[in-house]
């Protein structure tokens, strides 16, 4: 009777084992010969995507860009009355992917979330590379953008200021300070991870991590004045995070336009950030589970389990902030609100509409609540890459959909893209190599974390109950 | 009972101009044909780039002053309603002013008028998109202006090249041609001396220029009447065109 | 210094570690004398050492100030080079709010990242005491002795369980 309960107790020990990464720790070595392996390598298939998406780049994004600079704003589709129509699209979406990274390393470290050990910097990568695209997006809707530096401010003969009432002023000001926290708050955790890939590496591989690694060995001093910063970073870049899709909500909602003057922007305009980025992480993730060597480790089921119950509440919450945008204008709008509410479901774009509550709000809601799809890489991948598209099917309605509904009934025209959808195409192609060539650079996990949230994890027995109990080391 | 000054309302600190404003026009709805020789005069006056057939179909026609139509009913029995020349209003309170982030569109204060500074342009466009009366207008492209009608320029007002915007400016360059004129025989401009090319092409006379700041001159005593409503008044950004309709 | 030799004694574990300091610390040598370099951050108190002092906090608040003494400097430009807009004020409130935030946080973060090069002597690329173990994991106690006393202070570091004990030499890392 003893043995068998024995039994019971040991093989129920090893299912915690089995489920969750902090319970079934390897020896440090062991991990960092995984994740240098993970990097180092590389099929054949990988190439021939590189180099697909590559090419993609080249013509889709640069040569496309190349033209539309020589021939003007005319081959894309802004008109009037819709002056912005993808490019500003393309920059609110990616945005809104680059504050998952944030949320993830950021949010999910200030409430000792152990779940996102293995994953912050898969998270920060996209932060960067996301921003990356933003402001590619922001310089292509300009129409002379050899003259963009005319929006910093630098002494010049002409006595000229860039402009602080504008919000546009304001975007530029948030997204610099953004990314260049962002990429600050990824390097910081990276150094003992770039040490480690020195120690660890041959040739100029060992030389390159050698610099970029600072010479960091690991020394009391070192650890204290890195994890003070590292704290001091998740602390402050969360206000950050939410001031910039703030101010990237007020390009609009500053705005005299109907539906666009809508006060409750700023939060909707985060959680919605929040809520593509969310999805956009479990992409990410479930790719790098699936086609890493040995990240079947590091990311595990319980992962996809945890961030797919914050997609759910995520979505819930979007769904509240959208609804209270959607009854106030629709009870107490003026006409153009109104008429513009009736052509978001009613106009010939309608099913757009439908569509974005359908994959924003039902599918997440009917889908998330269960333990075991939540769990399913699969099934969580396809759910956020619907999140994805209706999230860009809701900035879309924002910007050219609702342009086209103004106060001056005759300019009201239907929205075309035209180059745009190259550029966009480019975008997410140069996006997507970027994480590709990053991965075979950069350790993917955060190794040090890993074992340090090891370290701090035992099981325990409570009564007749076998827990899982998490330390307080800090 | 305490009345709003319109003068008063708007941001807290804001920069007060008169209600008014100094340079006015009135556009009487009532004697307006549609005949579009306005929009000509106006093209012809500043140089206004021809646009191709396409882009124009989308949207994308540069005219500065547009004339706006519209009907009641299905055909056939449709009602025309007046004819609507639309153009700049060079608000006082611009809302297309604060949201460009170079300081192309600034507020003249000697003038009163709204500026749209072209070689400051680097082309975002919110200026366009905040503009409640979609009075702007931008170069999509280089349109090309085929031979003999480059002989045609105006060499008072500059050319624009693509990813600029452009708007009605009450004709500024006539403007200060008049002060200058005025100036130098040391007297003030008389009321009537001189028209923006719109008001000088109108067959109807229906479109009247002067000084608002001036209560004989004949664009204030119009201004004055029953008949005037100005567009979207509702919006605070206090327009210097006033309408005459429905007498 | 000549009068010291530096050894290195490499721990697979934190407990012998932390009896290592200990003994260390009976044998006679001060906390300032020891120098412990890990795979992973050990807080000083797991190891009885005394906690360390950094510079960052001080250098982010100042940093933060700096930002917002920048901000100030864009906000108030405007006076000297004034161009109206839209009914605006000259310096508009709530813009400034925005303008002055964002410049702070971009100062408190910059000199934050800054700090830790600065405090960590960073980048620096001489060579260092240092075993590639380190990063595998170990726990590597670097500690000062008296010249004449190093076979005592290496036997009683494997005693505890030192897997190795090495004389420290600076190298390429």
């Amino acid at each position: 009777m003893a043995e068998m309960t024995a039994n019971l107790e040991r093989s129920h020990e090893e299912h915690l084992r089995e489920q969750h990464l902090m319970l079934d720790p390897k020896p440090r070595g062991e991990m960092n010969a995984m994740v240098m392996e993970a990097m180092h390598t590389t099929s054949w298939k990988f190439w021939v995507v590189a180099v697909i998406l590559g090419a993609i780049v080249l013509v889709g994004l640069f040569g496309s860009w190349g033209y539309m600079i020589a021939e003007g704003l005319g081959v894309a589709g802004v008109n009037r009355p819709s002056y912005w129509g993808i490019f500003l699209v393309n920059t609110v979406f990616w945005i809104g992917i680059s504050h998952a990274g944030t949320f993830i390393s950021a949010i999910l470290r200030v409430f000792k979330a152990e779940f996102r050990r293995p994953f912050t910097r898969a998270a920060e990568l996209m932060t960067t590379f996301g921003l990356v695209q933003a402001g590619f997006s922001i310089f292509m809707h300009m129409g002379r953008v050899w003259l963009a530096y005319w929006l910093f401010p630098y002494p010049n003969q002409r006595q000229l200021w860039p402009n602080f009432h504008s919000p546009l002023s304001w975007d530029l000001l948030a997204i610099t300070t953004y990314l260049l926290a962002s990429t600050m708050y990824l390097f910081l955790p990276l150094i003992p991870d770039l040490a480690m890939a020195r120690d660890r590496s041959e040739g100029w591989r060992k030389n390159i991590y050698k610099v970029l690694a600072l010479g960091f060995r690991g020394t009391e001093g070192e650890w204290t004045h890195l994890r003070n910063a590292m704290n001091i970073f998740a602390f402050a870049i969360i206000p950050v995070m939410f001031s910039v899709h703030t101010i990237v909500s007020w390009d609009f909602a500053a705005a005299t336009r109907p539906g666009w003057n809508s006060t409750i922007f700023g939060p909707y305009f985060v959680v919605g950030a929040l809520h593509s980025g969310m999805g956009a992480v479990i992409m990410v993730l479930a790719v790098v589970r699936g086609t890493m060597k040995n990240m079947k480790y590091f990311i595990r089921p319980e992962h996809f389990d945890a961030i797919g119950k914050l997609m759910l509440i995520i979505s819930m919450t979007w769904a509240y902030f959208f609804f209270n945008d959607y009854i106030v204008q629709w009870y107490g709008g003026d006409k153009w609100t109104k008429t513009l509410l009736h052509w978001h479901e009613a106009g010939p774009l309608g099913w757009m509409w439908f569509l974005m509550l359908i994959v924003n709000v039902a599918i997440p809601w009917l889908v998330l609540w269960n333990k075991k799809w939540r769990s399913t890489p699969w099934i969580v991948f396809v759910v956020g890459l619907l999140i994805n598209v209706g999230m860009y099917i809701e900035r879309y309605i924002i910007v050219p959909i609702s342009l086209t509904i103004n106060r001056q009934p005759f300019t009201w025209r239907l929205y075309q893209p035209g180059i745009e959808i190259p550029l966009s195409i480019g975008t997410l192609a140069f996006f997507i190599l970027l994480y590709m060539l990053a991965s075979k650079f950069v350790p993917l996990v955060p190794v040090w974390e890993v074992e340090e949230g090891q370290m701090a994890h035992s099981v325990k027995k409570f009564g007749r109950e076998t827990v899982v109990t998490v330390s307080e080391l800090e | 009972m305490e009345l709003i000054d319109l003068n008063e309302v708007g941001a807290k600190g804001a920069i007060v101009e008169e209600a008014d404003g100094k340079w006015g026009m009135v556009i009487d709805q009532d004697l307006c044909t549609g005949c579009q020789a306005c929009v000509a005069a106006c093209a012809m006056e500043n140089n206004i780039a021809f646009v191709d057939e396409e882009d124009a179909g989308y949207g994308r026609s540069m005219q500065w002053m547009r004339i706006e139509r519209f009907w009641e009913g299905e055909y056939p029995e449709v009602k025309m309603t007046s004819f609507q020349p639309t153009l700049c209003q060079q608000c006082g309170h611009a809302p297309c002013e604060p949201v460009c982030p170079v300081f192309a569109a600034v507020h003249s204060p000697s003038e009163e008028l709204n500026l749209q500074v072209y070689n400051r342009c680097v082309g975002t466009r919110y200026c366009a998109n905040n503009c409640p009366y979609q009075a702007r207008v931008f170069n999509w492209r280089d349109y090309e202006r085929p031979e003999p009608l480059n002989n045609q320029f105006n060499p008072d007002v500059t050319v624009r090249r693509r990813g600029v915007m452009e708007k009605c400016t009450f004709c500024i360059q006539r403007i200060h041609r008049a002060e200058d004129q005025a100036k130098s025989e040391g007297r003030e401009i008389a009321d009537g001396e001189f028209a923006p090319a719109c008001a000088q092409a109108c067959p109807a006379d229906a479109i009247v220029f002067g000084r608002l700041d001036d209560p004989e001159s004949q664009v204030s005593q119009l201004a004055r009447q029953k008949r005037g409503v100005q567009l979207l008044e509702e919006l605070g950004a206090l327009p210097r065109v006033t309408y005459l309709k429905e007498g | 210094m000549a009068d010291t030799v530096s050894l290195l004694a490499v721990f697979p574990d934190l407990e012998p570690a932390a009896n290592a300091i200990d003994k260390l610390r009976s044998l006679g040598l001060s906390d300032g004398q020891m120098n412990v370099i890990s795979g992973i951050p050990i807080t000083e108190a797991m190891l009885g050492r005394p906690r360390q002092w950094t510079n960052v906090p001080r250098l982010a608040l100042g940093g933060a100030a700096g930002g917002f003494l920048v901000g100030l400097f864009l906000i108030f430009t405007p006076i000297l080079y004034f161009v109206p807009v839209g009914g605006q004020p000259q310096i508009p409130g709530p813009p400034s709010v925005v303008v002055l935030f964002e410049l702070t946080m971009l100062g408190l973060l910059i000199s934050t990242f800054l700090g830790v090069f600065l405090d960590s002597t960073f980048p620096s690329y001489r060579p260092m005491e240092y075993v590639p173990e380190i990063s595998d994991g170990k726990i590597a106690v670097l500690f000062h002795c008296p010249q004449g006393k190093q076979e005592k202070f290496t036997k009683a570091m494997h005693a505890l369980g030192a897997e190795k004990v090495e004389v420290a030499e600076a190298q390429q890392l």
